[in-house]
C-alpha cells in the first residue's frame, strides 16, 4: 500500500509535465494471494504484487489513453507522453464533455488489517478445515481462497481527488463424490467473515443429498434458483443489458422497454455501490460519485448506468459508473448489483413447489443468443435436484436450459428474504447480491450424461 | 535481466528447492476501435514483471512482482518460497516433473512490419473507412472495427540451467455490423466475429485480410438478416463453417484434453473433462476422418511459440488419430501421469500468473472435399456462419453453439438466409458424426484470442486450424 498522500504526490509531479488540456491519472494497485485445491491438496498458491497505472489525456475532444504497470517516475512520464501521442493522431470524440471536476463522495470503510494480513500460511490453515470436514464424510474437494489488498486513487488536473483503499476475501468450495457434486461461496471485505467450515458443510451436504442423480427429460419446470444461479443470470443480464453501451446501441433489452413491463411485480434490481453490506466503492474510475441506479423496477424497465462520456451522448449525467480508460468503449457498467429480498425463507420457497428443480449454480451462460429477448443459455452444475411436494427428492443429472429471462422472471412466484454476495469478476469494487427465487417456468432444452 | 533472474534462482538454490524457475515478462499492447466513426478506444500499455516458482518441499509456490529491481525479485523469490512450504503443508505427494533439456536458445516470431513501427493514423484511418462504408445503410445501428497488437518480450531462466529469451508479436483485427429495424438486432462480422483473426505476424496480417473488400456484403448481409426467416427446429445434415469449426475444436477437443481438467486441477472453475485416463487409445471420439493435432511449430499461427513457459521446445502433438482420442495437452508435472514427457503447452498469461495448460494450435486436418461439391452432395441441410454464442457443459459434452446466420440447403443447392441459428449435441455423437471435411484450399488457422482459464483468471491467445464441415443428423433449434 502507497497511501494517498504519496499517490497524489506523485501524480502532481508526473502531471505538471503534462502539455494537455486536461490530464487524468487512475491508479488500481493491489496485493493479492489466491490458493487454489483440487483432490484435497493445495496445488496452487499464488501471490501478485501490481498495480494499473492509467493516463488519459485530453487535447480539445481528443483522447488519449496508455497505462503501464512501473510506478517508475520516467516510465509514467514516458506513458503520459505516449497518451499524448495518441492523442494527437485521435479524431474529436463529439461525445466527450471534459474530464469530470470535484465532487464529494461518501466515506466508506473498505479497507480491513486482518485481511491485509492474511498470509499463504493463515489461507492453507483455513483450506485444510474444509479437506477434514470434507474427508469425515468421504468426500473430496476443489477450490480456491483468495484474499488482498490494494488502493484505487483517482486525480486528475480539475482537481478531483479520489482516494480508496480496499481488501477482499472470497472463497469458493465444490465437494464432490464419484456422481455428485455440491458448491458452496463466501465473499467480504473482512476475511474473518469467512466461515469456511458452514462453507464446507455446505458444499458437502450438497454432494451427498445429490449422490447418483438420476435423468430427467429437458422440459418446462418450476425452479428454485439458489442466489449463485440468480447471480450467474443476471451477471449476463447486466452484461447485455444493463450498461450504456448495449442501451445506446439498441442491442440491451431495456432499450425500448424503459417504462414498461419486463419482469414480475417482485423483481427490483438496482445498482448501489455505497452500500457497505456488499463490496462497496464510492467513486467510479473517472472520479465521478457512484450513484443509486434502479435498473428494473417492481418489473418495470428503468433505467441503466451511464459514465460521463455516453451520459452526454445520451443526454443524462454520469451516474458513476465508468470503467478504467482503457474500457471506456465498452461504455458504463454496473459493477454493484443487487435484487430486492422477497419475504420467505429458502425452506419456505422449496416447500411451495409441487414437482420442480433446485438449481445451485449455472455454468458457462451465454447471452449472446438473442440480446433485445434477454435469452441465455447454460448448463445447471454441482447441485441439481427434483423437488416433488415441498421436498427435494433426490439429485438429478445436469440439465441445458434455453430461455427468455424477461419470460422466465415474469412468472416469480417466490424470493427469499435472505441475500448473499457472490463474487464476479470485478469483485475487489463489486458483487452481486442475489437471493433465492422460485420462478413458476424455466425452460430446459437439453440434458448431460453427469 | 538474465542475471537478475539467475541470481534469485541462486538463492533459491542455497534454500535447496527441488526446483524453480523465473520468467521476465514485457508486453507492449496496442488496441484501436472505431464505433460510428469515433474512435473510441485508442490504447497502449506496457506491462512489466517477474514471476518466480518454486517447488520447496514437494509443493508449488508462485510469486510476482511488478518491478525488475534485483532486490524487488528476490523478495518475489522469498515470497514464493514461503508459499511453497505452506502449500506443503497439505501435501499427500510430491511434485514430480518429467524431464526436459535445459534450452539455451532465442526464438522470434515471424513479423515483417512491426505493427508498433505503423502510424497510428494509418490504422485509424483504415478502420474509419470500414466504420463509414458500413454506415451507409441506415439499418445499420453500430458499425465497430477493431485492431489489436501485442509485443511480448520473455526471457525464462530454471534451476536446471535453461536460459530461452522469446520475442513474439501478435495482430488480428476485424469488424461488426449490427443492424437494428426498431424489433430486432442482426449482426454481420468480418473475417470472424469477437473482434476478427490473429496470428503471430505483423501489420501484414491485417493488410492481407481484405478487409474493405467484404464491408459491403457485412453490411448487406447485416441488413438481409432482420428480414429472414428463423432457422427451424429440426435434425438435419449440417455443414459448419471454418471459423464455427475452431470454436466447435476448441470447446469440444482442446479443452477436454487439457490433462490438467482430466486430473481435476480445474474444477473450481472450468470444470473437468469426459475425456478421462481409462478412454486413452480406446474412446472412438469422432468418425475415422476425424484427425486432430496440437502444432506450436506452424510458423505464424496465433498459438504458436518457440518455448512453453516451462521451457519445453514447441511442438506437434497428435490428439485424435482416425477418430480414436491418443493424447493429451500436457505440462511437465502432468505428462508423467501418462507415462510421456511434456508436449510443451504449458503458458502463463504474463509474468504475474501460473503457467498453465493452455491449447496451441488444435487444428482439425483438411479433408478432400471441395466447398461446393459438399454442398451439392447434402440433399436437406443447413450451413452454418461465423460464431455468435456458445455454451457447453464443464465435463464438455452437451454443447449448443449459436451462429450469426445459415442457409438452407435443398437439393444441393444454397437457398434461403437464415437468422437465429443454433444447433446443439453430445461432443462423442456428434464428431462421429461428421462425414466430409473441405481439403486445405478452405483450411484455415482461426485465431482465437479470449479464451479464460484458471483461477485467478487467464487469457491465453491460441488458434485452430479448420476447414467447412459436415455432420449428420444434427439436432438444429431448440424445441424438437
Amino acid at each position: 500500500m502507497i497511501g494517498q498522500d504519496k499517490l497524489f504526490a506523485i501524480f502532481e509531479k508526473v502531471a505538471k509535465s503534462s502539455k494537455a488540456d486536461e490530464t487524468e491519472i487512475v491508479y488500481v494497485g493491489s496485493n493479492y494471494g489466491l490458493t487454489r485445491f483440487a483432490n484435497s491438496i493445495i496445488h496452487q498458491n499464488v501471490n501478485e504484487d501490481n498495480a494499473r497505472i492509467f493516463f488519459r489525456t485530453i487535447l480539445g475532444k481528443k483522447i488519449g489513453v496508455a497505462s503501464t504497470n512501473s510506478l517508475v517516475y520516467s516510465e509514467m512520464k514516458d506513458t503520459l507522453r505516449n497518451s499524448l501521442e495518441i492523442a494527437k493522431y485521435q479524431k474529436n470524440n463529439v461525445n466527450f464533455p471534459g474530464l469530470p471536476g470535484p465532487s464529494e463522495y461518501a466515506k466508506l470503510d473498505t479497507h480491513y488489517e486482518a485481511t491485509a494480513k492474511y498470509s499463504p500460511r493463515d489461507r492453507a490453515r483455513q483450506v485444510k478445515k474444509v479437506f477434514v470436514r470434507a474427508n469425515k464424510r468421504k468426500f473430496t474437494t476443489a477450490g480456491a481462497y483468495a484474499t488482498g489488498d490494494g488502493e484505487i486513487a483517482v486525480f486528475n488536473t480539475k482537481g478531483v481527488r479520489c482516494y480508496q483503499p480496499f481488501t477482499s476475501a472470497s472463497i469458493n468450495i465444490i465437494a464432490m463424490s464419484e456422481t455428485s457434486s455440491g458448491y458452496s461461496v463466501g465473499l467480504s471485505r473482512k476475511v474473518e467473515d469467512i466461515d469456511v467450515i458452514s462453507l464446507a458443510d455446505a458444499a458437502v451436504e450438497k454432494a451427498y443429498i445429490g449422490k447418483k442423480p438420476k435423468p430427467l427429460e429437458a422440459g418446462e419446470y418450476e425452479v428454485i434458483l439458489e442466489p449463485s444461479a440468480v447471480a450467474a443470470l443476471f451477471e449476463w443480464l447486466n452484461y447485455i443489458g444493463f450498461g450504456s453501451k448495449a442501451f445506446l446501441e439498441k442491442t440491451s433489452f431495456l432499450a425500448d422497454k424503459i417504462g414498461k413491463k419486463i419482469m414480475a411485480d417482485s423483481v427490483t434490481v438496482y445498482d448501489d455501490a455505497n452500500d457497505s453490506s456488499a463490496i462497496a466503492m464510492p467513486f467510479d474510475f473517472e472520479g465521478v460519485p457512484k450513484k443509486k441506479v434502479v435498473i428494473i423496477d417492481k418489473g418495470v424497465g428503468k433505467g441503466v448506468v451511464f459514465d460521463s462520456i455516453s451520459g452526454n451522448k445520451a443526454g443524462v449525467p454520469s451516474t458513476g459508473h465508468a470503467l478504467t480508460a482503457n474500457d471506456h468503449g465498452q461504455g458504463a457498467i454496473p459493477l454493484n448489483i443487487f435484487l430486492d429480498p422477497g419475504a420467505k425463507t429458502r425452506d419456505e420457497l422449496i416447500s411451495s413447489v409441487k414437482r420442480g428443480i433446485l438449481v445451485t449454480r449455472f455454468h458457462y451462460i451465454n447471452g449472446y443468443i438473442d440480446m433485445p429477448n434477454a435469452v441465455l443459455t447454460g448448463m445447471t452444475r454441482d447441485g441439481t435436484y427434483l423437488i416433488e411436494d415441498g421436498q427435494i427428492k433426490h439429485g438429478v443429472k445436469n440439465l441445458r436450459f434455453t430461455d427468455s429471462m424477461l419470460r422466465a422472471f415474469s412468472t416469480v412466484k417466490g424470493i427469499s428474504r435472505d441475500r448473499q454476495l457472490i463474487p464476479s469478476w470485478w469483485d475487489s469494487v463489486g458483487c452481486i447480491a442475489a437471493p433465492t427465487i422460485h420462478l413458476g417456468s424455466f425452460k430446459f432444452t437439453g440434458t448431460t450424461d453427469f | 535481466m538474465k542475471d537478475k533472474l539467475n541470481s534469485a534462482l541462486d538463492w533459491l538454490k542455497g534454500k535447496k528447492v527441488d526446483y524453480a524457475d523465473a520468467r521476465f515478462v514485457r508486453t507492449e499492447t496496442e488496441s484501436v476501435r472505431v464505433t460510428d466513426g469515433v474512435v473510441d478506444t485508442l490504447n497502449k500499455d506496457v506491462n512489466v514483471g517477474v514471476g518466480i516458482r518454486v517447488i520447496d518441499r514437494g509443493a508449488w509456490g508462485f510469486a510476482a512482482v511488478a518491478s525488475v529491481k534485483e532486490a524487488d525479485i528476490k523478495k518475489a523469490a522469498n515470497k514464493a518460497l514461503q508459499t511453497a512450504r505452506a502449500s506443503a503443508t497439505t501435501l499427500k505427494e510430491k511434485v514430480k516433473l518429467a524431464e526436459v533439456t535445459p534450452f539455451k536458445d532465442h526464438y522470434k516470431s515471424p513479423c515483417e512490419k512491426d505493427p508498433f513501427e505503423v502510424p497510428v493514423d494509418e490504422q485509424v484511418g483504415l478502420l474509419l473507412e470500414i466504420s463509414d462504408r458500413l454506415k451507409t445503410d441506415a439499418l445499420i445501428k453500430t458499425a465497430e472495427a477493431t485492431c489489436d497488437f501485442f509485443k511480448t518480450k520473455k526471457l525464462f531462466c530454471s534451476t536446471e540451467g535453461a536460459e530461452i529469451e522469446q520475442d513474439i508479436i501478435e495482430s488480428g483485427a476485424g469488424y461488426t455490423a449490427t443492424a437494428y429495424d426498431g424489433n430486432e438486432v442482426q449482426k454481420r462480422s468480418y473475417p470472424n466475429s469477437h473482434r476478427g483473426d490473429y496470428a503471430t505476424h505483423g501489420y501484414e496480417y491485417v493488410l492481407g485480410m481484405k478487409l474493405l473488400d467484404n464491408v459491403d456484403r457485412v453490411r448487406n448481409e447485416a441488413v438481409q438478416l432482420l428480414k429472414a426467416e428463423n432457422c427451424p427446429d429440426t435434425v438435419c445434415d449440417i455443414i459448419i463453417c471454418g471459423s464455427q469449426m475452431a470454436l466447435q475444436v476448441h470447446e469440444s477437443c482442446g479443452h477436454p484434453t487439457e490433462l490438467d481438467r482430466v486430473l481435476g486441477t480445474e474444477i473450481s472453475l472450468a470444470g473437468g473433462s469426459f475425456m478421462q485416463l481409462d478412454g486413452l487409445n480406446k474412446l472412438k471420439y469422432g468418425s475415422d476422418i476425424v484427425n486432430i493435432f496440437a502444432d506450436a511449430t506452424i510458423p505464424g499461427a496465433l498459438g504458436s511459440f518457440g518455448y512453453d513457459d516451462e521451457g519445453v521446445k514447441a511442438q506437434r502433438a497428435p490428439i485424435i488419430q482416425n477418430g480414436l482420442h491418443v493424447g493429451y495437452l500436457t505440462s511437465r508435472e502432468t505428462a508423467p501421469v501418462i507415462g510421456k514427457t511434456s508436449n510443451g503447452t504449458m503458458r502463463a498469461d504474463g509474468w504475474n500468473r501460473l503457467p498453465l495448460i493452455r491449447m496451441t494450435n488444435i487444428n482439425l486436418e483438411p479433408g478432400e472435399w471441395e466447398l461446393d461439391q459438399l454442398i451439392a452432395d447434402t440433399k436437406d441441410g443447413i450451413f452454418f456462419d461465423m460464431n455468435k454464442s456458445w455454451s457447453i457443459d464443464d465435463k464438455r459434452l452437451n454443447f449448443q453453439f449459436g451462429t450469426e446466420c445459415a442457409w438452407e440447403i435443398k437439393d444441393g443447392k444454397l437457398g434461403k438466409l437464415l437468422k437465429n441459428p443454433l444447433y446443439t449435441g453430445m461432443t462423442p455423437k456428434f464428431w462421429n458424426s461428421c462425414d466430409a471435411i473441405c481439403n486445405k484450399k478452405h483450411w484455415h488457422i482461426w485465431g482465437v484470442p479470449n479464451c479464460g482459464k484458471g483461477e485467478p483468471m487467464q487469457v491465453a491467445r491460441v488458434a485452430h486450424g479448420a476447414a467447412p464441415t459436415r455432420f449428420r443428423k444434427v439436432k438444429v433449434g431448440v424445441s424438437k
